[in-house]
C-alpha cells in the first residue's frame, strides 16, 4: 500500500484513537453521566491498569504460567513499591531480577 | 500562564517523571516496528504524530501494510482504543471548567500513564489553573518523550538490542502506579477482578478481553465499595 492510501489509513487510525480519547472531555457538560456511573468510574484507573498489566505478567506464549521470570520480577517490584517511596528502585531491581533470571540462569 | 498553573504543572511532572521512563522502551519498540514495516522516516513520524497511541499503531501496522480494507483497519483501532472512552468519561469532570480550545488538545494527549496518575487530583482539586497544569505538565512531557524515542527507534532500528526484555519496563511503570491506587479495599477488588478477568479473557479477538475486563473490574469495585465497610486509606 502506498501514497495516498497510506495517509488515509493513518487518518482513520488517528480518528479511531482521538474520538474515544476526546469524547467526554470535549463534550463536557453536554454529555454528563448519571452520578452512579460517575461514582463507578472512580474504579476505572485501578481496573484498567490491572487488566493491562496482568496478562503481561502471567501469560507466556498464550498460556497461563504463574511461575515465570516476569512473575518473580513483578513480585519483587510490588514489594519494593509497597515498602519504599524511591521511584527509581522498582525499575532498577525489577529489571535486574528479570535479566538475572533470563540471562544469568537461562530461564 | 499563571503561577498556580505552573505550580500544578510542576507537581504533576514530578510525580510522572520516574514513571514516564516506562514509555521509553515502548517508544523504541514502536519506532523499530514502524521502520520494519517499511515506512519511510516521514511516514513513520507522520503516523506517530497523527495517532500517538503505541498499541493501536503496532497492531494496525500489519493490516495497513498488507493493504487490508479500511473498515477493518478502523474497527481494529477502535477496539484497541475503547478503553480511552472509559478514561475520558472518568476524567471528564476535571475539565468541566476548562475552555473548549484547551479540552480538544487535552483529549489528544490523554494516555494511560497520565490518566492513572492524574485522575484522582483532577477530580478533587478545585483550583482550575492548578488542576489543568497538573494534567498538562506530565502530558506534554510524555508526548515529547514519546516522539523523541520513537524517532530514535525509527533511525536506529538496526542497532538496538533485541533481547533485553526492555518492554517489561512499561509493565513495571504501570505496577508502580497501581500500588498506591489499591490501598483502598474497593480499589483493590477492582484491580484484582480486572486483572484476573483480563488473563481469563485473553483469547477474545482484537484485545476486546481487556475492555470487558476493565468493565467487570469497575463493576466489582463499585459493588465492593457499597458492600465492604469503608476503611480509612493507609
Amino acid at each position: 500500500m502506498d501514497g495516498i492510501w497510506l495517509w488515509i489509513s493513518f487518518a482513520l487510525v488517528s480518528m479511531a484513537t482521538h474520538l474515544p480519547r476526546g469524547s467526554f472531555i470535549v463534550l463536557g457538560q453536554r454529555a454528563s453521566l448519571p452520578p452512579a456511573v460517575q461514582g463507578a468510574l472512580r474504579y476505572a484507573p485501578a481496573a484498567a491498569l490491572a487488566a493491562i498489566v496482568a496478562p503481561s505478567v502471567f501469560v507466556v506464549d498464550g498460556a497461563v504460567q504463574p511461575f515465570n521470570p516476569k512473575f518473580a520480577a513483578a513480585v519483587v517490584v510490588l514489594m519494593i513499591a509497597l515498602r519504599w517511596k524511591n521511584p527509581w528502585l522498582p525499575f532498577i531491581i525489577g529489571m535486574g531480577v528479570l535479566l538475572g533470571l533470563r540471562k544469568g540462569l537461562g530461564f | 500562564m499563571n503561577r498556580r498553573f505552573l505550580a500544578g504543572a510542576r507537581s504533576g511532572f514530578r510525580i510522572f517523571l520516574p514513571l514516564s521512563i516506562g514509555l521509553i522502551p515502548w517508544a523504541l519498540v514502536t519506532g523499530v516496528a514502524l521502520t520494519s514495516a517499511g515506512l519511510s522516516v516521514v511516514e513513520a513520524m507522520g503516523m506517530n504524530l497523527m495517532v500517538y497511541a503505541g498499541v493501536a499503531q503496532i497492531a494496525t501496522l500489519p493490516l495497513i501494510v498488507a493493504g487490508a480494507p479500511l473498515w477493518l483497519i478502523g474497527l481494529t483501532a477502535l477496539a484497541l482504543n475503547l478503553r480511552f472512552l472509559i478514561f475520558s468519561a472518568a476524567i471528564a469532570k476535571g475539565f468541566h471548567d476548562v475552555p473548549l480550545k484547551l479540552r480538544i488538545p487535552s483529549g489528544y494527549l490523554l494516555i494511560d500513564g497520565v490518566f492513572a496518575v492524574c485522575t484522582e487530583r483532577m477530580l478533587s482539586v478545585r483550583d482550575r489553573h492548578w488542576r489543568f497544569g497538573y494534567f498538562l505538565g506530565p502530558s506534554l512531557w510524555g508526548w515529547g518523550l514519546w516522539q523523541c524515542f520513537v524517532l530514535t527507534g525509527v533511525l536506529g532500528a538496526g542497532a538496538l538490542p533485541q533481547d533485553w526484555s526492555l518492554e517489561f519496563m512499561a509493565t513495571i511503570a504501570l505496577m508502580v502506579i497501581l500500588v498506591p491506587l489499591s490501598k483502598n479495599r474497593a480499589m483493590l477488588v477492582a484491580a484484582l477482578v480486572g486483572g484476573v478477568s483480563s488473563v481469563l479473557l485473553r483469547g477474545m479477538p482484537l484485545k476486546l478481553g481487556v475492555i470487558v475486563a476493565i468493565v467487570i473490574g469497575i463493576i466489582a469495585g463499585f459493588v465492593a465499595g457499597r458492600v465492604l465497610p469503608e476503611r480509612k486509606e493507609a
